[in-house]
C-alpha cells in the first residue's frame, strides 16, 4: 500500500472519535467483520489506529478506499447562529451566575460579542468588558485584550463548544486594526492575480528616480539600487501592507562573540532580553528600509516572515 | 456787353444759355456716370478676374506641390528594400494574430477553469456558474516547486481549501483543481439561491432568511398567500454535502395549527419534497405562479 494512501487513512481514522469509530468503520464496509473483532477499541487511540493501518495494508486498501472513508466520516460544519449564540451563553451563565452577555451580527458574517465579567458573588463590571469578533464557518475568533487572565480559559472554553472546534489555540499575532488581523489571519492582503482578463499590463517597475531628470545626470550606483529594489518587491509584493503597531522578540540565547575570554560569552546560561519594533505602520515602515538605504537587503527573514507566519511576538531560543 | 448768340431767342437765350449750360453740364456729368459705371463694374471684374486667376495658380501650385511629394514617397519606398515591406505585412499578420489568440485566452474563463502562467509557476481561475448565470472567480496562485504549494489565493476562507489541498494538491493535481472547482461551484450555487430567494420573493417571506457563511444551513419561514389568513410555513433545508446544490435534509413544518388537516398536510409534504429536488428560487417562482393563477380564477 502506498506511503501515502496510509497517512491519509491514518490521518481520517485519527479524526474519527473513539466513540464513533465501529459504527464508521462497518459502515466504510472495507475490513472485513473477522478483521474489525481482532481490534482491541479500547485500547489507547494511536494503538487502535496502527492496528487498523496494519489491517488495512493486509487488505491493500487503495486511494479509492480511502477517499471513501473520507466521505462517510466528513465533518461538515452547519452552523446556526442560534445554536451557537445560546450555546455560548449557557457555558457562561452555567460557569459564573454574573456575566452579561450580547451579541450583534453584522455583514461579512461576524457576529461581535461584548461580555461583561462578574464572580459568584459580585454583579458584572460593565466598564471593563471584553469583546470578541467571531467568524462563523471559520477557526477564528479575535478578542480584546481587556480581559483578566482568570477569565481566559472560561472564554475560550465557551467559544471551543459553541463554535462546534475541538481546542482553541492563541495565536501570538496582536494588533489594534481588526481590518489587519483579519487580512492576515485569512489570508487575504494579497489580492491580486494575473489573469488574461486584466486590461493592465505588468507595468515596468519605475525606480522612483525622477526620469525627467537631466539626461547627463547618472546614478553612479543604479545597478545596486534596482538589486535593492527587486529584493523588496518580491519579498513585500506590490500590494499595501497590513497594518501593524510592533513587533517583539524575546532572546534566550547564548551570547557569541568573535573575542576570546569575553566574560558574556563564557555565561552557561542563555542570555534573556526583549527587542520591540514599534511603529504607526510597521510593515510598510520594514518595507522602506531597504530602498532607504538603512538596511540592507535581503532583511532578517525574523522581519519579513510576519504576516507569512501570522505572528509578531517572537520567542527565540538556540537551537 | 451782349455777345452775339447765333441761336438767339432773346429772352430765351439768357435763360438758354444758362439753362443750356445747365443741361450740357448735366448730360457730360450722366455720360460721365455712365462712362463711369461699367468702367467701375469692369474695373471691379477685371480685378476680381486676376484675383481668381491668382487663387487658379495658387491651386495649381497645391496640387502640383502635392503629386510632387507623392511622387518622391513613391519613390522612396520603390527605392526600399522587399524585405522591408514584406516585414510590414506579416508584422499586421501576426498583430491580428495576437489579437485572436489574446481573445481566446480571454474567453477560455467561460470553460470555468483556466489560467495563466506566472513567474513562478500558474494562476489558476475558477469562474463558477449556475444555471447558465456566470457567478464569482476565484484565484488560487501556484508556485511550481518541490513541494508544490500554494502561493496566495482569493478562496472564501470557509472552503476547506487547506484540507483539499493537503489530500491532492501533491499528488494529483487535476484532482485537486476538479474538486476545488466543484465545492466553489456549489458554495456559489448555494448563495445564488438565497439570494435569489431574498430579493425576488420577499413578499412571500414572512421573516428574514437565515443563512450561514456556507449557505449550507437556510431557515425561513413563507406564506403561499402573502395578504391571506392561512398558516406560515418554517422550513429548513441542510446540505450537509458540501459539493451539491440541492439541500440533503429537509423540515418544513407548520407554524399554529399542531393538528393540520389533511389538504395541509399534504401541503407541507409536497413542498418538502419540492425543496429536495428543485433549486431553492425555482420552487417559490412556482409558489408564485400558482398564486397569480389561484387569484386569476378568483376573479
Amino acid at each position: 500500500m502506498d506511503e501515502t494512501v496510509a497517512e491519509f487513512i491514518k490521518r481520517t481514522i485519527l479524526k474519527i472519535p473513539l466513540n464513533e469509530l465501529t459504527t464508521i468503520l462497518k459502515a466504510w464496509d472495507f475490513l472485513s467483520e473477522n478483521q474489525l473483532q481482532t481490534v482491541n477499541f479500547r485500547q489507547r487511540k494511536e494503538s487502535v489506529v496502527q492496528h487498523l493501518i496494519h489491517l488495512c495494508e493486509e487488505k491493500r486498501a487503495s486511494l479509492n478506499d480511502a477517499a471513501l472513508l473520507d466521505i462517510i466520516c466528513e465533518d461538515v460544519d452547519l452552523f446556526d447562529m442560534k445554536q451557537f449564540k445560546n450555546s455560548f451563553k449557557k457555558i457562561l451563565q452555567r460557569a459564573l451566575k454574573n456575566v452579561t452577555v450580547s451579541f450583534r451580527e453584522t455583514e461579512e458574517n461576524a457576529v461581535w460579542i461584548r461580555i461583561a465579567w462578574g464572580t459568584q458573588y459580585t454583579k458584572p463590571n460593565q466598564y471593563k468588558p471584553t469583546y470578541v469578533v467571531y467568524y462563523s464557518q471559520t477557526p477564528y475568533a479575535f478578542k480584546s485584550s481587556s480581559t483578566l487572565r482568570r477569565n481566559t480559559p472560561l472564554l475560550g472554553q465557551a467559544l471551543t463548544v459553541a463554535s462546534k472546534h475541538h481546542q482553541i489555540v492563541k495565536m501570538d499575532l496582536r494588533s489594534r486594526y481588526l481590518d489587519s488581523l483579519k487580512a492576515i489571519v485569512f489570508k487575504q492582503y494579497n489580492q491580486t492575480f494575473e489573469t488574461h482578463n486584466s486590461a493592465t499590463p505588468l507595468q515596468e517597475r519605475s525606480l522612483g528616480l525622477d526620469i525627467n531628470m537631466d539626461s547627463r545626470i547618472t546614478h553612479e550606483n543604479i545597478v545596486e539600487k534596482e538589486r535593492v529594489q527587486r529584493i523588496t518587491q518580491e519579498t513585500f509584493g506590490d500590494y499595501p501592507q497590513p497594518q501593524l503597531e510592533f513587533a517583539q522578540y524575546k532572546l534566550e540565547t547564548k551570547f557569541k562573540s568573535d573575542l576570546n575570554g569575553s566574560i558574556l560569552a563564557e555565561r552557561e546560561e542563555p542570555l534573556r532580553c526583549l527587542i520591540k519594533f514599534s511603529s504607526p505602520h510597521l510593515l510598510e515602515a520594514l518595507k522602506s528600509l531597504a530602498p532607504a538605504g538603512i538596511a540592507d537587503a535581503p532583511l532578517s527573514p525574523l522581519l519579513t516572515c510576519i504576516p507569512n507566519k501570522r505572528k509578531n511576538y517572537f520567542k527565540i531560543r538556540d537551537k | 456787353m451782349e455777345q452775339a448768340n447765333p441761336l438767339r431767342p432773346d429772352g430765351e437765350s439768357k435763360g438758354g444759355v444758362l439753362a443750356h449750360l445747365e443741361r450740357l453740364e448735366n448730360q457730360m456729368s450722366r455720360s460721365r456716370k455712365q462712362s463711369e459705371e461699367p468702367q467701375s463694374v469692369q474695373a471691379q471684374e477685371r480685378v476680381l478676374g486676376t484675383k481668381i486667376q491668382k487663387l487658379r495658380h495658387l491651386r495649381d501650385d497645391l496640387k502640383a506641390a502635392v503629386r510632387h511629394r507623392r511622387g518622391s514617397v513613391k519613390a522612396c519606398i520603390a527605392n526600399v528594400e522587399p524585405n522591408q515591406i514584406v516585414e510590414v505585412n506579416e508584422q499586421e499578420a501576426l498583430e491580428e494574430k495576437l489579437e485572436n489568440v489574446k481573445a481566446v485566452l480571454q474567453a477560455y474563463h467561460f470553460t470555468g477553469l483556466s489560467g495563466k502562467l506566472t513567474s513562478r509557476g500558474v494562476c489558476v481561475c475558477i469562474n463558477t456558474a449556475f444555471e447558465g448565470n456566470l457567478l464569482d472567480s476565484y484565484f488560487v496562485d501556484l508556485v511550481i516547486q518541490k513541494p508544490l504549494r500554494i502561493h496566495h489565493h482569493s478562496v472564501p476562507v470557509f472552503i476547506p481549501l487547506e484540507e483539499i489541498a493537503a489530500k491532492y494538491l501533491q499528488t494529483n493535481i487535476q484532482h485537486f483543481l476538479f474538486s476545488l472547482c466543484e465545492y466553489l461551484n456549489a458554495y456559489s450555487g448555494r448563495k445564488y439561491q438565497a439570494d435569489r430567494l431574498q430579493s425576488d420573493f420577499a413578499a412571500l417571506l414572512t421573516g428574514p432568511l437565515q443563512r450561514n457563511p456556507l449557505c449550507n444551513l437556510l431557515s425561513f419561514t413563507y406564506k403561499l398567500d402573502p395578504g391571506g389568513q392561512s398558516f406560515p410555513f418554517c422550513a429548513r433545508l441542510l446540505y450537509k454535502d458540501l459539493t451539491a446544490t440541492l439541500p440533503t435534509d429537509v423540515t418544513v413544518t407548520c407554524q399554529g395549527g399542531e393538528a393540520l388537516s389533511s389538504s395541509w398536510e399534504e401541503q407541507r409534504a409536497s413542498h418538502e419534497t419540492l425543496f429536495c429536488t428543485k433549486p431553492l428560487h425555482q420552487v417559490f417562482a412556482s409558489f408564485a405562479r400558482r398564486e397569480k393563477l389561484d387569484m386569476s380564477l378568483v376573479s
